[in-house]
């Protein structure tokens, strides 16, 4: 299921979670794992920017040759440890690079690049993060988050295609071994239905709503699956299903972006889950 | 990619269209100012100047030029725009602190080339390595003594790869562990509060001094020490303490730090004689600084410069070190401010502002001298700290004037001091980006503790103020 996993780790952000993931889910499906780390050429640039007229040039230059170097260092002695410490004992293939770049551009750069059927990186509020990156790229991305446990909360939506996310959920709850609980949100926030190809219909009634979902539900019924239909807002019922039911991931798919009454967009679905859920959740595009 | 194209890729682009923006911007007001009729009270000179004090403000802020650009900007407006004559605006370079900052400069440069303030570093962090609580306290005092005798923002970089290597040889983490957070914000806020202590730490400093010359009030070195020194080390283990509390440290020892500073001293060696003979020079003219640079002995700038000079002559830096490390730009970006300064008080801006704020604060010495520091830490956080001074000596000095029992200098030194305080933002001050890029605290923690730090530090300059200088030096 995952062959080449790419672990993007920000100069910003790392967690070792992620790498004994990485090493977990190598361990499982027999992949590569590739780790960049990214020193982030934001700060770099905002560290020169502030100092032009109080430091000069060459000052600056030592200044940001000190930052990647010690970024270089960093990598050596913590992140390099750490995976030395996981894949102890382990024939899993490992990779590892340091660029400097923008932390989004160098993961979609990577992966325009490259066969990467994973992408797993961790995630912290503040950190530099454009959450374009989660719609746009075609892989899956898995953020990790600190929980522990062993279910696969799938999330279906009327927001979302529900193409690839059922089946997704099914094949990795079967190949992890993890319990798999579905819900299907009916979220009047935004009253629309998103088809297969990702278009958003007119505003469609309630009981429509209500309609659409509870074929879905007949539908993965019919297939083993028993999906929870609930009515709310999509983020909310998400975190609190997690909750309730301690899921250790959580799998979400195309979304769109929500829309308000007045047709504007609201802030990214996506952004609000990763910034509110507790536990690691798998973006499927 | 050579190490030139990678520090300048990025940086070289034409303006963005927010850059165009502000700079539409700053012109429009002075424009506006310009064509509008003044005021009762307020001559058009006057007004016109009030327009370039909120151009230098808008530039300053938003930064679509560099900071030196506005410096130069403010010294060619007043001329073109006939508010002041050019040979008056130009001989403000005359000042002796614009030699004193030269020379300064070319001192930190030779102890930059050779080391000598690693050493130092190392050497007052070896006296601290008792617990993880105290070698924090260790950087944020050597940090500040590094800040009397060296500009703040080459202190912070000095200490930035020196602190991330112990982090790293600790194997602490960034973000995730409270110590390395409070250790860099140790770096950032030390520097900060120690450029306050002297005339090198800040060029503020020096600007402060140089626009009291203007109105004929001489501030010696000691005598920025004598007012500066109780904030300094008031302020140090108070803004330790509120990091202390914002951060709980989660390590019990310190025993690979004091590893890695042994080994770090160990490759320094011995001193050699060009470090020796720069020690020799540096404490030789801080010395004379002390002494010797009140009316009639030599002077600020005299002997920065004879400092500067004797680094020359025993070989220690060469005219390619001080071409490689003296921030000229920071030259011109003085030579604005004291231009800014000087035009606000002869056009009578600065008193006429002062006018407008009494009928609304009233005149209560107390409530002024608070809203002097406020409103002054409140700037320098969003702009340069000596942009925000700049701007706000002037009006400073013009509400001094008004109130019985607040002198010019009185109301300077607020504003100075008060304007080495940018805790809050990473954009405040280089010392703040710097140990920022370390990656080791967030915009939050950055903003969080600053924040606390910033009311903690109101409070002991209001407290200093009103008590130290007013009540026992009877400023």
């Amino acid at each position: 299921m995952f062959e080449n996993i790419l672990i993007p780790v920000s100069s910003e952000f790392y967690s070792k979670k992620i790498l004994e993931r990485s090493v977990f889910l190598a361990e499982r499906f027999k992949s590569t794992i590739n780790l960049v780390y990214i020193i982030e050429e934001k700060t770099l640039h905002q560290t020169d920017k502030i100092s032009d007229s109080f430091r000069t040039h060459y000052n600056r230059l030592e200044t940001s040759n000190d930052i990647i170097k010690k970024s270089r260092l960093r990598v050596d002695n913590i992140i390099l440890n750490d995976a030395k410490f996981f894949l102890k004992n382990k024939e899993i293939p490992f990779k590892e690079k340091i660029v400097e770049g923008e932390f989004s551009n160098v993961v979609k750069r990577e992966l325009d690049e490259n066969n990467y059927d994973l992408v797993l990186m961790g995630f912290e509020k503040g950190c530099i993060l454009n959450y374009r990156l989660l719609d746009e790229v075609n892989a899956p991305i898995w953020i990790e988050s600190e929980g522990e446990g062993r279910s696969i909360l799938a999330v279906c939506s009327n927001l979302a295609p529900n193409q690839k996310v059922p089946e997704f959920s099914v094949k990795l709850s079967k190949d992890l071994g993890w319990d798999l609980h579905m819900l299907y949100v009916i979220d009047m926030g935004d009253s629309v239905e998103v088809d297969e190809t990702g278009q958003r219909s007119d505003r469609k009634s309630e009981k429509d709503l209500i309609f659409i979902g509870e074929n879905f539900v007949e539908k993965m019924g019919e297939k083993g699956v028993n999906v929870r239909l609930v009515k709310g807002s999509l983020e909310k019922e998400t975190v609190k299903a997690a909750e309730d039911i301690g899921a250790n991931l959580v799998i979400v798919g195309r979304e769109q972006k929500k829309k308000n009454i007045f047709g504007l967009p609201v802030k990214n679905v996506k952004k609000k889950m990763a910034e509110k859920c507790r536990y690691s959740i798998l973006f499927v595009n | 990619m050579s190490e030139d194209d990678n520090f300048s890729k990025g940086m070289d682009t034409l303006l963005s269209h927010r850059d165009v923006f502000f700079i539409a911007l700053a012109f429009s007001i002075v424009a506006i100012f310009y064509l509008l009729p003044s005021p009762d009270g307020l001559t058009h000179n006057g007004q016109v100047m009030i327009g370039i004090l909120f151009m230098a403000a808008i530039l300053w802020i938003t930064e679509p030029i560099p900071l030196a650009v506005t410096g130069l900007m403010i010294m060619i407006a007043q001329p073109m725009l006939g508010v002041i004559p050019a040979v008056d605006v130009f001989s403000s370079f005359g000042n002796q602190a614009v030699f004193f900052l030269i020379g300064a400069f070319i001192i930190s440069g030779a102890i930059e080339k050779h080391g000598l303030h690693r050493r130092m570093a190392f050497k007052f962090l070896s006296h601290f390595e008792k617990n993880p609580r105290i070698f924090t306290l260790g950087i944020m005092f050597s940090c500040a003594l590094l800040s009397f005798v060296m500009p703040e923002h080459g202190v912070a970089a000095l200490f930035l790869p020196i602190i991330v290597s112990i982090l790293i040889a600790m194997k602490l983490v960034p973000r995730q562990s409270n110590f390395g957070k409070i250790s860099m914000l140790c770096v950032a806020y030390g520097c900060s509060i120690g450029s306050l202590g002297t005339l090198i730490g800040g060029a503020r400093n020096p600007l402060t001094i140089g626009v009291l010359s203007d109105i004929g009030i001489t501030v010696t070195f000691f005598d920025w020490m004598k007012y500066s020194m109780p904030v300094v080390f008031i302020a140090l283990p108070l803004v330790w303490l509120v990091l202390q509390f914002s951060f709980p440290i989660e390590i019990k020892d310190v025993t690979m730090a004091k590893k890695e500073i042994d080994n770090q001293l160990a490759i320094a060696g011995k001193m050699g004689r060009s470090e020796v003979l720069v020690l020799v020079i540096l404490v030789f003219t801080v010395l004379l600084w002390i002494f010797f640079s009140s009316f009639p002995y030599l002077g600020l700038a005299v002997i920065a410069i004879l400092g500067g000079i004797l680094l020359f002559l025993t070989g220690c830096i060469s005219w390619k070190d001080v071409e490689k490390r003296v921030p000229w730009g920071i030259i011109l970006l003085y030579g604005g401010a004291i231009t800014l300064g000087m035009g606000m008080q002869s056009t009578g801006a600065g008193e006429w502002i002062a006018h407008l704020l009494f009928n609304t604060i009233g005149v209560s010495p107390h409530l002024v001298i608070l809203g002097l520091i406020v409103f002054t830490i409140l700037l320098t956080n969003a702009m340069s700290n000596i942009g925000a001074v700049a701007i706000l000596l002037p009006i400073g000095i013009a509400i001094s004037t008004e109130i019985p029992g607040i002198s010019p200098l009185f109301a300077s030194m607020t504003i100075a001091l008060s304007g080495g305080l940018a805790f809050m933002l990473v954009i405040a001050t280089p010392g703040n980006a710097i140990t920022y890029s370390s990656g080791y605290f967030s915009t939050r923690d950055l903003f969080k503790a600053g924040s606390v730090s910033n009311i903690i530090c109101i409070l002991v300059i209001f407290t200093v103020a009103v008590v130290y200088w007013k009540g026992i030096l009877g400023l």
